[in-house]
């Protein structure tokens, strides 16, 4: 079943144009210049320090680098990080 | 950022988290609902953010299960201001030493105006009525009268005013006086005749001026020329010696006062019984905090001993700069009155409805009238009320000038 649900859902968004972070639960990355990044649809914070961000998703974890890093707001499945960004990185896990 | 807005209405302190990962602890909040802003990394163990007050009891509860030490610190907003307002205790008893102030202040008269062109001498008694009046600068405004019944009072007291306007302006009293001034009556001098104004019987003539056309103990219409202004120069007996000269009448306006006796009708009824009520001058004077329809009693308590008690109260509302409040000083005044019953019998009601009438017929025709003789026409007893219809002669002036046109 869950096979089958893998399959079908990038085929609904070739073909259908659906949007791709909602059907495939992915995360949504805005990022502002090197100020700001907004994160929606991750799955919770597994690191935060000064110079490094790391969030859970669907298929492992996003890490953004950089320096001076501040939370401006925290909601469930959404972040708003600011501060100067150098890296912004999949890892596979 | 729309779920931080208002958050320094409603207050927000910022904890800072100590132990292993602190940044989870922000994440567990997030999970139960709570929202955190501005996560900062302390240190290595530890990590900083703002939550709202009204979460506290939330993350008391989180703490509880982990195992984090949390510190509060920078508690921002207004409950947190007013706290700490409120903790000063001299503060407080200012603020409200200073509002009580304001309040005294805007309650009190700062200045009498007079405005209006008048003379200084009627300025300065006016200020002197003023003062017996109790209003003077430093006065209070709900202790004088209101405005409409000083300015009877000033146009009773002071005879050269003919008109004083009193607006009470906030803290300020401002006047305006028109004084009297005694303008001479213009005398029409023409040529004019007198003409009865009512229909009577002569009684008396005073002619001093112009002809008399009636004589006494004559009837008279209304209109009828009682006393001509025309004047003929010749005298009767030369008669047919120069037509011309007939024409040539001298025109003067006549005068005089012709008494006449005139008669009125009218109509009066009187009860029987009456009631009425009478002030005995005791009096108590009380006064009150009104607030809606609540009394408050500040000043004179107790029931004053009257049996029959007359309540007369005037309400002031007390100023704050210049809006009124909704509390008023009520002073009401407590007067002893008597009930009278009055019983007379119908010879007694019939010589009061004879006097009643006599005293209206005189009230309209004014003072030169004398009322000679009344006569009861009829008289009838109903419901209680004994109803006159009465007949009276009266003597009185019936002449009317009235000008004599000439040239058409």
């Amino acid at each position: 079943m869950k096979k089958i649900q893998q399959r079908i859902r990038p085929w609904l968004v070739k073909y259908l144009a659906l949007p791709s972070d909602v059907v495939m639960e992915l995360p949504r990355i805005t990022i502002i210049g090197q100020l700001h990044v907004y994160i929606e649809n991750h799955k919770g914070l597994a690191v935060f320090t000064d110079e490094e961000l790391r969030l859970k998703t669907t298929k492992g974890y996003i890490q953004i680098k950089g320096s001076s890093f501040v939370l401006k707001m925290m909601l469930p499945e959404e972040i708003l990080l600011e501060g100067k960004i150098t890296d912004v990185k999949f890892i596979p896990g | 950022m729309k779920q931080i807005q208002g958050s320094f209405i409603k207050g927000y302190v910022r904890i800072i988290v100590t132990g292993r990962m602190p940044e989870m602890f922000f994440q567990e909040c997030v999970n139960s609902g709570v929202t955190v802003w501005n996560v900062r990394r302390e240190g290595r163990s530890s990590c900083s953010g703002n939550v709202k007050l009204s979460d506290i009891s939330e993350i008391r509860r989180l703490r509880r299960e982990r195992n984090y030490k949390i510190t509060f610190e920078q508690r921002r907003g207004y409950p947190f201001i007013f706290r700490r307002f409120f903790r000063k205790k001299e503060f407080i008893f200012s603020f409200i030493m200073s509002i009580l102030l304001i309040l005294f202040m805007s309650n009190i008269i700062w200045k009498v105006e007079i405005t209006g062109e008048l003379p200084k001498e009627i300025e300065e008694k006016i200020n002197k009525q003023l003062n017996t009046y109790g209003i003077h600068a430093g006065a209070w405004i709900f202790m004088i009268d209101p405005p409409a019944k000083i300015q009877q009072r000033l146009t009773d007291d002071i005879p050269e005013l003919l008109w004083v306007g009193v607006r009470q302006k906030g803290t300020t009293y401002q006047l305006e006086g028109v004084e009297k001034i005694v303008v001479k009556e213009d005398k029409v001098e023409g040529p004019r005749n007198l003409v009865a104004s009512k229909k009577g019987v002569i009684k008396r003539m005073y002619v001093s001026k112009g002809v008399p056309q009636v004589e006494i103990n004559e009837y008279v219409e209304p209109g009828e020329i009682l006393v001509s202004g025309t004047l003929s120069d010749q005298p009767k007996s030369e008669d047919g010696e120069d037509k011309e000269k007939e024409d040539k009448k001298v025109l003067v306006p006549a005068e005089g006062e012709i008494i006449a006796s005139t008669w009125y009708e009218a109509d009066v009824t009187i009860p029987l019984k009456q009631n009425y009520e009478l002030l005995t001058g005791q009096q108590e004077k009380k006064f009150y905090l009104g607030i809606n329809n609540f009394k408050f009693p500040i000043w004179g308590f107790g029931s004053p001993d009257f049996e029959e008690v007359h309540r007369d109260s005037t309400e002031t509302p007390i100023k704050f700069i210049r809006w009124n409040l909704p509390i008023n000083i009520i002073e009401s005044t407590l007067s002893e009155k008597q009930i009278q019953k009055l019983e007379r019998t119908q010879e007694e009601a019939v010589q009061a409805g004879i006097k009643q009438a006599k005293e209206e017929l005189q009230l309209q025709l004014g003072p030169d009238a004398k009322i000679t003789s009344e006569k009861v026409l009829h008289e009838s007893l109903e419901n209680g009320k004994v109803k006159l219809y009465l007949y009276m002669t009266v003597e009185e002036n019936i002449a009317k000038a009235q000008p004599i046109t000439q040239g058409d």
